[in-house]
């Protein structure tokens, strides 16, 4: 998984042992103070809601840095999405020996078509973002597309420049 | 206090909430399985499917929070690592798995469901064909 914002790069490998919970290693460049932490990653699934037509998740994550232990972070994501409609958010403090920071985000998407499986599938996005590091929130479009293993995330403001997700799935 | 701090939130994250993880047992538990005709399946769709398999056998599986292609993924890795398992597809509009499988031999609902469960997702229906 590979992530860039205004905020940070960010390289993330993880494996699931169980739906449950993943481990993995974070590689991620501070563009604020160009620092550079690998993280020891966990995140766990706290609930997750079934039904014929939805899926509900609440994620727990935290990561340190073993090689400087001052250097961590927690926190918590969720999404509720359905074939038509996503929405989700997240939080994230992270406390570095300069200064910690907290990072934020909600984000609400409609698929203006239904593909099949093995489609390409499309999301059209919201999302407003906050870094204290950054000040206020930036809000902004986003564009979803994944198709097989792979899953593409564009979006971009003023404010925030280029924010840029990209993953795929072993 | 900080190295503290991070440390025990690295690895005590689990154990926090295991409580969840027996309520989701639970909820497996009490899944009900239906055999036959209340499982709704595409006629066309069972045919396109069916039509280079060679004998065997073909579960329909009905299957509750699969909304998204990207997730339903795994339902297919899982399955195809079964070596009778010919094939595997997914029906997201009507949240089904449709696996062959190439034995005569009676397939084993549990381990269909623990399957399913391992992807995250819950079993609510299963249905077999024989080809």
């Amino acid at each position: 998984m590979a992530f860039s914002d205004r905020a940070k790069h960010s390289l993330y490998y993880h494996y699931s042992p169980t739906y449950k919970y993943s481990v993995g290693v974070e590689a991620v460049k501070n563009r604020h103070n160009g620092d550079e932490h690998s993280y020891l990653r966990l995140t766990y699934l706290l609930d997750r809601k079934n039904t014929q037509g939805s899926q509900r998740n609440l994620y727990l994550q935290s990561g340190v840095d073993p090689v400087d232990l001052d250097h961590y972070f927690y926190g918590v994501h969720g999404d509720w999405e359905t074939r038509r409609l996503f929405s989700g958010f997240g939080y994230r403090h992270v406390v570095d020996d300069e200064v910690d920071f907290e990072e934020q985000f909600v984000q609400f998407g409609v698929a203006p078509y239904l593909g099949d499986y093995g489609d390409l599938h499309t999301w059209i996005m919201i999302k407003s973002k906050k870094n204290t590091l950054f000040g206020s929130w930036s809000t902004y479009p986003v564009l979803r597309l994944f198709k097989g293993n792979g899953f593409a995330e564009f979006g971009y403001s003023d404010q925030s420049q280029w924010d840029i997700h990209l993953m795929y799935r072993f | 206090m900080k190295k503290l701090t991070a440390l025990i939130l690295l690895i005590t994250t689990p154990y926090v909430v295991i409580a969840d993880q027996s309520a989701d047992h639970a909820m497996h538990q009490a899944d009900v399985f239906v055999d036959g005709s209340a499982v709704d399946i595409d006629p066309d769709q069972i045919k396109q499917f069916t039509a280079d398999l060679q004998g065997g056998q073909v579960a329909v599986v009905s299957v509750m929070g699969m909304v998204c292609d990207f997730c339903a993924r795994g339902i297919e890795k899982t399955f195809k690592r079964d070596k009778s398992v010919t094939k595997v597809d997914v029906d997201l509009s009507k949240g089904k798995v449709l696996i062959a499988f190439d034995t005569e031999e009676p397939i084993d609902r549990a381990e269909i469901d623990r399957k399913i469960l391992a992807n995250g997702q819950n079993v609510t229906a299963v249905q077999m064909l024989n080809i």
